[in-house]
């Protein structure tokens, strides 16, 4: 049998892989932590969110600790910048090509295991032309929307508060021109920022336009506070166009309780853009030849399996295999490590086969 | 038919053909939509009769959350805001099966979101509401919507003037 | 009958169509409406490609867009370069312009005279017959399509390049076109149909709408105009049948509105140098919409007006509403007069591209552009624009007076050709009046 000490191969630094990175570490295995990015914490570091739902818990609260083990622990070696290119050789002696993204230098490694977790990108409302995003002011994303929570200021493109704010779920989502499936967390989201819109603006009228609302398990507590303490307004109906007066936004829409159309301008349109693979998960797949699903995520050998990949010491966990909260992949990346390890023990002989 | 149902059924049909009887398609239009006035003239011509008639928009253009907030500080009415629409409320009322204009979900969403012109259209439906808390029982985020009733036709009492116009 | 199989003609064929026939109908536009959201442009562009084909097999005579008409290339909103002619034109009039709007027209021959671009004013022309085009009205495929090519072929044997100024024919012909093209079934029925008054299947290379040709024009329009445009602002108004049917095969400029809408109209009216504004119900309909003006006439004026109108006119405070199509301009300045009788007050002349641009180019605006048939005011249009309307309604009174008094009505005449026409069928007869 091969070296049990080569270390567990981990991509991606966000919370599954930092998770991961962690659990692995602390059973005294070293870690190889390798991130395209020259930062680590993934999606709610890079987009700087504010806080994360349910229970409107800073983001640095979940994620420093990772971080700052991963950045600290010296059973775990980070790799910035830097990506999987291509890999050989069997469970317990992988070899993999690393590759310095800026220098372009490849560097070879030895490892045990391997576990993906590359994440997902906040769909692109360009995309959907009719929202006007990116060609009329006052139309932003909810990560951007996140931004400005967390500078405490949520203001137009004047400087003004907005006086009203109307959020349009399922943009790239649940829609067969984009993506056709559900992102599962920007219901819940959405709702955190109206309740926190409110908490900074409590003036304002903040209405939900959506289709059905998907708060899942305990995150309902979100949607009920949100309309019995805040007055936050929820239209069902799905939006058609967004027009840019020189003034406001004449948001053009159905509410489909009425069956009636309406057109109502407001200060401010925030769309709830959906998740969907990035190209860091294409690239792996592509590197590691594991395959996607008909979505572009990495597809497990059974759904209901996530970490599972289908090849022996490979290992998925996070958004990477669907779309997920920061709890669910928090999860995943433990429950990927543990695979790791038990991988590493059983090459050692330690567990019968 | 009864002779009584026959005499009410031809009262109908005429009381209907008042406004707009020559739209060939007028069961699609809402009577409050129709503008007919007896007397049109431009230019010193005559443009009295059916080509004159005007058919407003129905599109809902603001939230105007004046009666809302009345409804809200009435007796029994304070919890109008937690209602999300389920719809438990009218599938336990029996008066809604009795009459098509009568549903209190329907009457609490126009209300919440200020379609006033939704609520000129049904602000009478209100005092069908027959007393019998059914929908309280039945509201899984305690609405109370019978209480709601009462506030509201309290509210629309007080709004009569601007509602009736 | 299978799809794509040949039909065999035979002594006793019917052309009245059945229930199979009824069921082919059915499963293509059911074929089309399944792929609208994702594959319209690439089954028209497999459309232009199957066109090129069936030339090469001798199936079908493609009329060119060849240098005799001196064609100007245009951006589609598929991304694939349009040949659009601009002289030796065939025109192909519009059921309801000619009635309504007769200063549409005028103009738009006046200003090719003007232009020196020769043109043919064609009175062997029919109905596309596409009139209440989503309402009941229409015939069949095979019906329409025949009428369709039946034009084409007296543009054809004429040697002028058709120019469409109806935007529900421009519409229908694409549809059509599309039809006989990909489908071997109504091809033969057509041919065969076409066959009995003596025609060939021909098909144009491009299919045009006159908006494209003042598109391409704009800067010898815009080269020739009288009066200063800077300071009249303008609204625009698209016809749904030019863009929305095929919308693939129109005419975008990404420097025109950003080539989000479609680029002619809005392109002449920034080529005069005039102000274009933009408003919150560009997309809609005028309220026109075939069936509703049949059926729903309150509803049709009423939506002109509360739903196009009023916010134009609020939102833009423009002073004039231009469109590219009868029906447009028919319904948006018509519907303003039960309104304005009611008390509203707001209120916007409409009028054609071709009047818009006929008027900056100092055409007469009653004895061309003939105005006085318009309801909306036009007068403060006029005057802003530098127009002294009175003197020019004096002049249009004496005119009158002198028609009434036997002299010949003026008309406007196409220069020269220089294309000689290809009369090699036996339907094609000469314009002039035999002499007997």
């Amino acid at each position: 049998m091969k070296a049990p000490d080569n270390p567990v191969l981990v991509i991606g630094a966000g919370p599954a892989g930092l998770q991961a990175a962690k659990d692995v570490a602390e059973f005294g295995v070293p870690v190889l932590l390798v991130e395209r990015r020259k930062e680590l914490g993934g999606a709610p570091i890079r987009w700087s969110y504010h806080t994360l739902a349910p229970d409107f818990r800073p983001t640095e609260e979940v994620m420093g600790p990772l971080i700052d083990f991963c950045q600290s622990n010296k059973n775990v070696t980070v790799m910035k910048g830097c990506i999987v290119d291509g890999y050989s050789g069997r469970p317990g002696d992988f070899h993999v090509r690393i590759k310095d993204e800026t220098t372009k230098n490849i560097t070879e490694k030895v490892v045990s295991s391997i576990i993906v977790a590359t994440g997902f990108e906040h769909f692109d409302a360009r995309v959907d032309p009719r929202y006007g995003y990116g060609r009329m002011p006052n139309v932003i994303g909810i990560n951007e929307l996140e931004i400005m929570l967390k500078q405490g200021r949520v203001v137009g493109h004047d400087g003004k508060p907005p006086k009203r704010v109307a959020f349009i779920f399922c943009v790239g989502s649940r829609d067969r021109s984009t993506n056709p499936w559900c992102c599962t967390v920007c219901c819940g989201v959405s709702i955190k920022q109206g309740i926190e819109v409110k908490q900074l603006l409590p003036d304002s009228q903040v209405y939900m336009i959506y289709m059905d609302i998907r708060t899942i398990g305990l995150w309902e507590k979100l949607y009920w506070e949100s309309m019995e303490k805040y007055g936050i307004n929820f239209i069902r109906g799905r939006v058609g166009e967004v027009y840019y007066t020189g003034e406001k936004l004449l948001v053009k829409g159905e509410d489909t309780l009425v069956r009636g159309p309406f057109e109502v301008l407001f200060d401010m349109v925030v769309l709830a853009v959906g998740i969907e693979p990035g190209p860091g998960t294409k690239q792996a797949a592509g590197a590691l030849s594991l395959s996607l699903n008909e979505y572009g995520f990495l597809a497990p050998k059974i759904p209901n399996v996530h970490f599972d990949s289908g090849k022996e010491g490979i290992f998925l966990a996070g958004a990477c295999v669907a779309p997920m909260s920061v709890e669910e992949a928090l999860s995943e990346g433990s429950a990927a490590a543990m695979q790791a390890v038990k991988l590493g023990s059983r090459l050692m002989q330690k567990v019968p086969v | 038919m009864s002779e009584e149902e026959k005499k009410r059924k031809e009262k109908e049909s005429s009381a209907g053909e008042e406004k707009g009887k020559f739209i060939i398609e007028r069961r699609y239009v809402d009577d409050s939509r129709i503008i007919e006035p007896k007397k049109l003239e431009l230019g010193g011509i005559d443009m009295s009769g059916r080509w004159g008639t005007l058919v407003l928009p129905r599109t809902l253009e603001d939230f105007d959350t004046e009666i809302y907030r009345d409804v809200e500080k009435l007796p029994r009415g304070g919890n109008i805001g937690k209602c999300w629409q389920c719809g438990n409320c009218t599938a336990v009322c029996p008066v809604a099966h009795a009459h098509s204009e009568f549903n209190p979900r329907y009457l609490i969403h126009i209300v919440k979101m200020g379609y006033t012109s939704e609520i000129k259209k049904h602000h009478e439906a209100v005092y069908l509401c027959s007393g019998c808390g059914l929908c309280s029982a039945a509201c899984p985020k305690g609405v109370d919507p019978q209480g709601v009733m009462i506030a509201m036709s309290i509210a629309f009492k007080a709004h009569e003037s601007e509602l009736t116009e | 009958m299978a799809d794509g199989g040949v039909v065999q003609l035979g002594k006793d064929e019917e052309l009245e169509l059945g229930k199979e026939d009824a069921k082919l109908l059915e499963t293509l536009s059911s074929q089309r409406k399944a792929k609208f959201a994702f594959g319209t442009t690439e089954d028209y562009l497999k459309m232009l490609e199957r066109m090129k084909e069936l030339e090469k097999k001798g199936e079908i005579i493609v009329h060119h867009v060849t240098d005799d008409y001196d064609p100007v290339g245009v951006r589609t909103l598929s991304g694939r370069v349009k040949k659009i002619p601009t002289r030796e034109t065939w025109q192909h009039k519009s059921c309801g312009q000619c009635g309504h709007i007769p200063g549409y027209i005028s103009a738009f021959y006046w200003i090719m005279s003007e232009l020196g671009v020769s043109y043919v004013d064609d009175t062997n022309q029919t109905s596309c017959t596409a009139w209440n085009y989503y309402g009941s009205g229409t015939s069949n495929p095979v019906a329409l399509s025949a009428v369709f090519l039946r034009n084409m072929h007296a543009a054809y044997e004429r040697n002028a390049y058709p120019l469409i100024h109806c935007g529900t024919s421009y519409g229908d012909y694409k549809e059509c076109r599309y039809l006989v093209v990909m489908n071997r079934d109504i091809r033969e029925r057509v041919r065969a149909i076409l066959k009995k008054v003596d025609r060939e299947l021909v098909i144009p290379e491009e299919l045009v709408h006159y908006s494209e040709w003042l598109h391409v024009m704009r800067q010898e329009v815009a080269a020739r105009r009288k009066f200063d445009m800077s300071g009249v602002k303008v609204a625009v108004h698209a016809a749904c049948h030019t863009y929305k049917l095929m919308a693939e095969d129109y005419t975008y400029d990404e420097n025109i509105l950003g080539g989000r809408r479609p680029a002619p109209t809005s392109s002449i009216a920034l080529a005069l140098g005039s102000q274009l504004l933009d408003y919150s119900n560009w997309y809609d309909c005028c309220g026109f919409g075939f069936r509703h003006i049949l059926t729903e006439r309150e509803i049709a004026r009423s939506f002109a007006y509360f739903r196009k109108i009023r916010p134009i006119v609020r939102e833009t405070h423009a002073d004039v509403l231009i469109t590219h199509d009868t029906g447009c301009v028919t319904t948006l300045d018509k519907s303003q007069v039960v309104p304005l009788a009611q008390g509203y007050r707001e209120t916007i002349p409409v009028i054609s591209d071709s009047q818009f641009a006929a008027l900056a180019m100092g055409a007469h605006p009653f004895i061309v552009c003939q105005l006085q048939w318009h309801i909306a005011d036009w007068k403060p249009l006029l005057a802003k624009m530098g127009i002294d309307w009175q003197a020019a309604y004096e002049e249009y009174k004496s005119y009158l007076d002198k028609v009434k008094g036997g002299m010949k009505p003026a008309f406007i005449r196409s220069p020269p050709r220089h294309l000689q026409p290809r009369p090699h069928t036996k339907a094609f007869r000469v314009d002039e009046p035999v002499m007997s």
